[in-house]
């Protein structure tokens, strides 16, 4: 086992691990923070893969933008800071069979798929350079129309939400 | 939007700039050009002249993509592959192309119908509130549901021309996530409009999840997401087995859920009957066209060497999805559940023709595609004439008596009713036909056989409705028929489509055998 594998497997376990925290936490807050850790340890997962680029947008824009907005959305709403206990479902034991048995699944896939296959690492395989290269040339169209995607989205969201003809104020569609 | 991004980097040097076959995808940009100049409608136009100003945006954007769509059918070097390989420019998918914009048009048709008001003034107002009430009196009309609209038809006219899967799945969200909106702006029975919206959005989130892990296994199995170049790797038959059938599994699955083929069609009566009615009428017909369209490519073109082994699957999807939808149907009181019942028995007659995987396969399932799509939106566009007090008699009893009352609307839809069933002489029929012919002719007589029985089935429902409008004494509250002109442009356009293609329905019989002639680009 060569240095690498040893981190990327160690960053692997605290990514599940942390990962597991998430759903288990009786804390909202908690469950942000732990889902920081998982998201890093996939940036370093990435890393370890030589995909520099794809390692710091990972951590800029889930650990930066995503989880910080959860946390904002956890403030804005009002939800109640320390511990919850309504956030178990009753149904929690159903969801975790539901997922382990879609873990079970996909780990299947994936093992009979490729088994013991090894692939070389190349220095620069996921560099700012190929990457950029890719998007640009190869995949322009479909990043030129994810920009449109974007902005559908955008002029959805404000329709949904815009209450200023009416004045009134109106959170939690469909209560 | 592609052009900025060839001159910002051309200068630079390193990366060459992309080559962009401007003329051949010129629909989509025009499609989406006019989706962005309706934001900017929104923003930069006064609320009084947004309306005047959106519908005729509209109606020009999607005009002048079906009249190019035509000029590229016209002209005869459209095989080639667009866009740096991302889209696929060929006979099939110009004539879904046309189709989605001339049913989009026509949809157009009842979605700009102010007179039936089949939107929310404000969808952000909490349903039944004050604040809702008075926008309703103000008569503010929510004008960005063109935008939207426009970006839906934009992404359903990428995604069956993506030649690669990464470029599917973009169009797919693109069609699929304004549709999501729009199902939640219904002006009646909010709370029903709302539930369908946010149903369809995690359904359709669950399905989109599905079809993106099939991706990444086909990745994994061909190393490249490419269709041409994973139906290379499956002919060489190297590689790993489970992969590539996990991979297939679960892109159909995510194709299948689009065309709500059963076990997955649980969101479309639910969906289709809390959207305000001129979205189901698009989403019935274009986004069923569109997803076809995408299924027949991929099914085509990436797995064309493997239909050992999807078919026994498909055979089994086709066969309960027409039972399926015959029998639920027999059930329904609502007429929009009872509609969108239909349309999943129908997506079960259009499998039969993707089955045959045969040049008359794919003609046959275009046509039935093009004769579908404007005898369902007449259909819907006849269901938002008929009103109450509380908007539209949705529920089958207030239509009782409906032929006494109004004899011309009732009429009309009693015929697309039979054509719905494929009774001889309207497309229906002529559709049914073909299909089924490509089926026996490709060894599937059992799925034929199937075919018919459930159609005999389905004729049941359909002919209890026109005995309803016809041979039930009408009530004395009943619900008045309203029509306004551009419903009745919209009703009598699909009449017509729906009559002609059964009683003439070579020449786009022929349209469609020219445009299969050589199959898909890859």
């Amino acid at each position: 086992m060569t240095g690498q594998e040893i981190v990327f497997a160690l960053l692997g376990a605290v990514a599940v691990g942390s990962g597991i925290m998430v759903v288990t936490t009786r804390q909202l807050v908690h469950a942000a923070l732990w889902l920081v850790l998982s998201f890093g340890a996939l940036a370093g997962m990435y890393l370890v893969l030589t995909a520099e680029f794809v390692a710091w947008v990972q951590v800029l824009i889930y650990v930066g933008a995503i989880v910080v907005l959860l946390l904002f959305g956890i403030m804005l709403t009002r939800a109640p800071i320390g511990t919850a206990p309504d956030l178990d479902s009753g149904n929690r034991w159903i969801a975790a069979a539901v997922a382990v048995a879609t873990a079970a699944l996909l780990v299947t896939v994936v093992v009979m798929g490729f088994g013991d296959a090894k692939m070389p690492l190349e220095a620069g395989g996921g560099s700012a350079e190929a990457l950029g290269s890719a998007v640009f040339r190869t995949w322009v169209l479909p990043f030129e129309v994810l920009s449109v995607l974007l902005l559908s989205a955008l002029v959805g969201a404000i329709v949904l939400s815009r209450t200023d003809i009416g004045g009134a104020r109106s959170r939690g569609k469909g209560d | 939007m592609t052009s900025h991004v060839s001159a910002a980097l051309a200068p630079g040097g390193d990366i060459p700039a992309p080559h962009i076959e401007y003329g051949q995808i010129m629909p989509i940009l025009l499609v989406l050009g006019v989706a962005v100049a309706g934001v900017l409608v929104e923003a930069f136009v006064g609320r009084t002249w947004r309306y005047t100003v959106q519908v005729p945006l509209a109606f020009l954007g999607l005009a002048g993509g079906f009249a190019w769509t035509i000029v590229l059918g016209l002209r005869d070097e459209t095989h080639a592959v667009a866009a740096e390989g991302a889209l696929g420019v060929d006979g099939p998918t110009l004539f879904l192309q046309g189709t989605i914009l001339i049913l989009a048009l026509v949809s157009l048709l009842l979605i700009a119908d102010r007179g039936t008001g089949s939107f929310a003034a404000q969808a952000a107002a909490l349903p039944g509130s004050e604040a809702e009430q008075r926008t309703t009196a103000a008569g503010i009309i929510q004008t960005e549901v063109f935008p939207l609209l426009m970006f839906a038809v934009g992404g359903m006219l990428i995604f069956p021309a993506s030649n690669d899967l990464l470029t599917m799945f973009v169009g797919l969200e693109v069609m699929s996530l304004p549709l999501y909106l729009l199902c939640g702006l219904a002006r009646r029975r909010r709370l029903l409009s709302q539930e369908a919206a946010v149903k369809y959005f995690l359904l359709g989130s669950f399905s989109s999840a599905f079809f993106l892990y099939g991706i990444a296994l086909l990745y994994g199995y061909a190393g490249s997401v490419k269709l041409g170049d994973i139906a290379a790797e499956a002919g060489r038959d190297a590689g790993s087995e489970t992969l590539l059938l996990g991979g297939i599994a679960l892109l159909a699955l995510g194709l299948l859920f689009k065309l709500g083929a059963v076990p997955f069609h649980m969101w479309k009566p639910d969906v289709y009957q809390g959207a305000p009615t001129p979205i189901t009428a698009l989403m019935a017909s274009c986004t069923l066209v569109s997803a076809f369209g995408a299924m027949l490519r991929v099914f085509f073109v990436a797995f064309e060497n493997l239909t050992w082994e999807w078919r026994p699957a498909m055979w089994g999807v086709s066969i309960i999805t027409m039972i399926a939808g015959a029998v639920i149907a027999i059930t329904q009181t609502d007429i929009k559940r009872m509609l969108a019942y239909s349309s999943i028995a129908h997506a079960g007659f259009l499998l039969t023709g993707v089955i045959a995987t045969s040049r008359e396969g794919l003609s046959s399932t275009l046509f039935y595609l093009a004769a579908y799509g404007f005898t369902t939106v007449g259909a819907f566009a006849v269901v938002t004439t008929v009103r109450d007090a509380g908007g539209e008699a949705g529920h089958l009893s207030r239509w009782a008596g409906l032929g006494k009352r109004s004899p011309l609307i009732a009429g009309v839809f009693a015929f697309f009713l039979l054509a719905f069933a494929g009774i001889p002489l309207t497309s229906g029929f002529t559709g049914k036909f073909a299909v089924f012919k490509a089926a026996v002719e490709a060894d599937a007589t059992p799925l034929v056989v199937v075919g018919v029985i459930s159609s005999a089935i389905a004729a049941f429902f359909y002919v209890r409705v026109i005995v309803v409008m016809f041979f039930s004494e009408p009530e004395a509250d009943g619900p008045t028929v309203v029509v306004s002109p551009a419903t009745a442009a919209a009703v009598v356009l699909g009449l017509a489509a729906t009559v002609v293609l059964g009683v003439l329905p070579q020449p786009v019989l022929d349209l469609a055998g020219h445009a299969a002639t050589q199959m898909f680009v890859r």
